[in-house]
Order: C-alpha cells, then structure tokens, then sequence
C-alpha cells in the first residue's frame, strides 16, 4: 500500500472529506470541515506527520471566504499533507493549534496579520510582526490595493533635471584637455 | 543584577541580513530575547499576485539573496506539477549542476561568514576567494553573478556555454586540494574549538518542537531526512551520494556537517557532468503567446532542499488569469528564526548570540519576504 493510499484511507474513514486530490506521490490534498480540523491534525500526528511545515491562508473573494492551509511532513513516510478548509470572510476566526503544534506560533502571527483571521489560543497573535504602525486593512485581502495606499500615503515625488552650469565649472572635457596639455608640457613637447 | 536591553543588529551584521535580534541581558547572559523582522519586507506575495507568471521568474530569485536558486526551482517544480510538464532529461542534470554549485557557495559562505563572530577572517577571506571562482562560473554559464533567472519552468533558459566542463572541473580539483587547510583553519583550529563545541546545544525534541529542517535536523536526529532522499526531484535518484548525520548536535558539529556535505556536493557535481545525456533543455510552456501563458487550476506545494532545510513554495492558480491567484514562501529558517530565538537562545551568552545565528542558519530576507 503507498504511503498516499495509507493516509487517503486513514482519514476518510473517520471524517468527511469533501475534496481529495492526490498530486503526486508525494503528496495529497483534503478539503474538510472546518471542526474536523483540529481531530485530524491530532490524528495525523500521533500517525508520524509530527513537522508541521507551512501554514497561510487564501483569499477567495468573489465566494466571501477565506481557505486555509495547513501543510504537515512526515519523514518516515514521504508525503506531505494539504489539510484546507474554508471559514467565513466576515470576523473570520479559527481558533488556534498551538496546543498541536506549537510551532504554529508565529505562522498563525502572520496570518493574523496579513489576512486579518483571528486565532483565539494563540496569546501572541494580535501583536505586529512584521508590519510596523500598519493603519489599513490587513494587506494580503484582495481588495487592498497598494497603489492607491501609496497615493495616499506618499507624495509623488518630483524629479527635475537641470543640466545648467550653475558654479561655472568648465566641463569635464576641458578638464581633460587641460590636464593632457599640462603633462605634454612637463615632457617638453608642447610651449 | 540589574536587566539590560540590548539590540544585535539591524544594520547588516556580517550576511545575516537586516533583522534585528533584541536581547534583554544581567551580566551577559541573555534572560530573554526575541526577533524583530520587519526591515527587509517588500511585499513578494503581494508582488506576485499582481505579476504574470512569466514576470515572475525575475522577481522570485530576490527572496533569498544568498541562495537565489533554489527559489527558481522550487517555482519552476510548482508550475510544472501543475501544468503536467515533463522537463528534459538534460535540463534535470543541468539544474542539478546549477543547485549544487550554488550549495557549496552557500556553504563556503557561511562557513567563512564564522569566521566574523569568532575574529578569524582569514576564513573569510579565503572562503570569499572561493565563492567568487564558482561566480564566475555562473557567469559564463547564465550571464549573471548572483541573480541568475536560469532555471526556468519548462526546462533551463539555454545550453551550457562550450568548454565550461573545464572550467568546473579545475575549480572542483582546486577546491578538493585545499579541503584539508579550510578544517584546519576553521574547526579544527585550536582557538575555534572551545568557542564551538558544547555550545548552541539543539536536542532533538526541539527539532521536532520547532519543525526544523535541513542540517539542524540532521545533526540532532541522526537520520538522512534530506529531502533530496526522502522524496527525489530531478534526478538526485539516480545519483549517488550520502547525507551526512549526528546524534550530538553543538555548533562544532553543524558546521562540521557543513563541510563533510561540501565534499558530498562535489562528488554530485562531478557526477552531473559525467552523466548529462545530449538533447534539448527546454520544453516551451505553451502554444500560445509565449509572455502571457497560464496555468491550469490547483494548489501544490513545491519544496527543495536548502542549504537551511526545507524550502518551498505554496501556489494556488486560478485556471484563468496570467496572474497567479496565491503564492507562499515557506522561509528554510521561519521556524527557528522566530520562535527559535524567543524560546531557546535565552541562556546562551551575548557573544554567542551571533554565532548562534549563523550556526542555526538564520537567514531574514526569507524571514519577511
């Protein structure tokens, strides 16, 4: 049995999975329900995928939610685990798996702060991480735009070119000439 | 005694970049610390949302500025998964080639980037010189020294120059020869050791607690997990070399398994060029406009082995757009730069901060993307 059949069996008969796509043998995707997750991660744990690897989330807006992903190795038996599911767009809250993988701590801090999803659990998740004094919304959302919160934050800047002598400094080929005639004067070939 | 707040960085402190490490210190031991990200952000998921995915190849090598080329294969595997591309059997060997020399530049980098903690630049110097011959290679092989775009999806952008087996091999022979005197210069160097070993312990249930990758793991765990064993891209299958491991994980051994895989990557090297069969390099991504090309609708997850663990990509496409719809970077160095320093490098002593660090493999552009 392959290490991607092992998995496919192990979780579809305890939860519902709404979507399975296996990509290569190496690794599988599931979509499942968001109160399933918490139970599967546990499972998939005490089963050996012990290293949580990446955790983010996705912005669908055109369906008013937001998916996210939860990726876990197991380095016994090569496959790497997409775990996703889909919260609600509005006060999206997920409450958080640092009980589970306490590794999480700062990726759920990242999420929070680029997606604006809340972590409730995490202690650390509201504090700024990598975006100082931020006053938009969280920019990762597809309806932030950064050019228009770079109009309106910062003045254009100007850019004027003048090409005017203004210290009457003669030009960089006078100099040259000048330098070249004096040297020709220290050998004695030129009055 | 009374508590102090000290800063490390960020001005670029040696090749650790600018992230700065605040550390609240009695005496100078450090009682608690944490990583201030933040000064290298530049929006790189946001950017490549509003990229094609053609721009993008130029954008992504950016990420990490040391190792720019396992990102081009990581977002070259991505796109490949999800198109179905079979990529020539040349190009395989060829971005093998590409990804191990730019190993053993990382290494000697960072080997010789100890070297400034520690007061020996001699080190760095030397390991410096070094870097700069496989730069030149690069050069002649891609046109750039750093940011090379080569390794493109569908293939690699072009042949190998002519003669340039040559010039790889002297490099190899030279850099072989001198193998010995870099041990000596570095951990084998009696004013070395007693800053090194028994230092920057990381035991293996950290490893696990953290989810650490790459060299960290493997000094702790004492098993291969490379991701170039575990699970093969390219062709690493059917190459053959080892990983090398530890159950005794202080800074002397990480760095000591540095080195021993640097010897490792020149046997790869060599073993590319023996191997490479003749044919094309490259298979075109599409029939259509060739700027302006999609990608079929899904989500993978694409990873490479780093000089710092496991590095990947997470990307999500649309099916429509010339934009990708979600692309993630998964940091080698995410885990242990953030909550690594918070949790374990209390303890440790002021001077050792920074070598723990470079020992732990901290690398911030990939941090803040």
């Amino acid at each position: 049995m392959t290490n991607v059949n092992y998995v496919s069996e192990l979780l579809e008969r305890s939860f519902t999975i709404n979507n399975k796509e296996v990509i290569d043998k190496h690794q599988v995707s599931f979509e499942v329900e968001k109160q399933d997750v918490h139970q599967i991660l546990s499972v998939l744990k005490t089963e050996g995928w012990i290293q949580l690897s990446y955790l983010s989330a996705i912005d669908w807006i055109d369906e008013n939610e937001f998916e996210l992903v939860y990726i876990l190795m197991n380095w016994e038996r090569p496959v790497h685990i997409q775990i996703r599911t889909r919260i609600e767009r509005e006060n999206a809250t997920m409450n958080s798996i640092m009980p589970i993988f306490e590794g999480c701590k700062y990726y759920e801090r990242e999420v929070h702060e680029f997606f604006g999803i809340k972590f409730p659990g995490n202690p650390d998740h509201e504090k700024q991480l990598i975006l100082e004094n931020w006053d938009d919304m969280p920019p990762m959302r597809k309806d932030f735009d950064p050019r228009a919160y770079s109009d309106a934050h910062f003045a254009k800047r100007e850019y004027t070119t003048d090409f005017s002598n203004l210290n009457n400094e003669p030009s960089k080929q006078a100099k040259r000439n000048e330098r070249k005639n004096r040297t020709l004067r220290f050998k004695g070939g030129k009055k | 005694m009374r508590e102090l707040k000290l800063f490390l960085g960020p001005q670029h402190p040696g090749m650790h970049g600018n992230a700065s490490v605040h550390m609240f210190v009695e005496g100078d031991i450090i009682k608690r610390s944490y990583l201030l990200p933040g000064m290298l952000h530049r929006g790189f998921e946001k950017g490549m949302e509003r990229h094609t995915w053609v721009n993008n190849i130029s954008l992504i090598p950016r990420v990490c500025v040391v190792e720019p080329d396992i990102n081009e294969m990581a977002f070259a595997m991505g796109v490949e998964k999800l198109a179905n591309i079979e990529v020539p059997e040349r190009a395989h060997y060829i971005r093998m080639l590409i990804l191990e020399l730019a190993r053993i530049s990382i290494h000697l980098m960072a080997y010789g980037g100890l070297g400034g903690p520690t007061g020996n630049y001699t080190l760095m110097y030397h390991a410096h010189a070094d870097r700069n011959t496989i730069l030149n290679i690069f050069e002649k092989i891609t046109g750039h020294r750093i940011y090379h775009q080569y390794i493109v999806p569908g293939g690699v952008r072009k042949d190998l120059p002519v003669g340039i087996e040559k010039d790889i091999h002297a490099f190899l022979d030279d850099l072989e020869s001198r193998y010995s005197e870099y041990r000596a210069l570095g951990i084998e160097n009696p004013s070395f050791i007693p800053r090194l070993k028994d230092t920057i312990m990381l035991p293996a249930e950290v490893v696990w607690e953290l989810g650490v990758t790459g060299i960290g793991m493997r000094s702790a765990v004492n098993k291969p997990y490379d991701l170039r064993k575990v699970m093969p891209y390219a062709r690493y299958d059917q190459i053959d070399f080892e990983v090398p491991v530890s159950d005794y994980s202080d800074a002397r051994c990480r760095v000591d398994l540095k080195l021993k895989e640097l010897v490792q990557c020149i046997g790869i090297v060599r073993q590319c060029l023996a191997k490479m069969p003749k044919g094309d390099v490259r298979v075109p991504m599409s029939k259509g406009q060739s700027m302006r090309w999609t990608v079929p609708k899904g989500h993978v997850y694409a990873c490479v082995e780093s000089s710092r663990g496991e590095f990947g990509y997470y990307m999500v496409s649309d099916g429509k757009s010339v934009h990708p719809y979600r692309v993630g970077v998964r940091g080698a160095s995410f885990p242990q730069g953030l909550l690594g320093i918070e949790k374990y490098m209390p303890g440790t002593r002021i001077d050792d901060a920074a070598m723990w660090i470079d020992t732990m493999g901290v690398c911030s552009p990939e941090i803040d993307r």
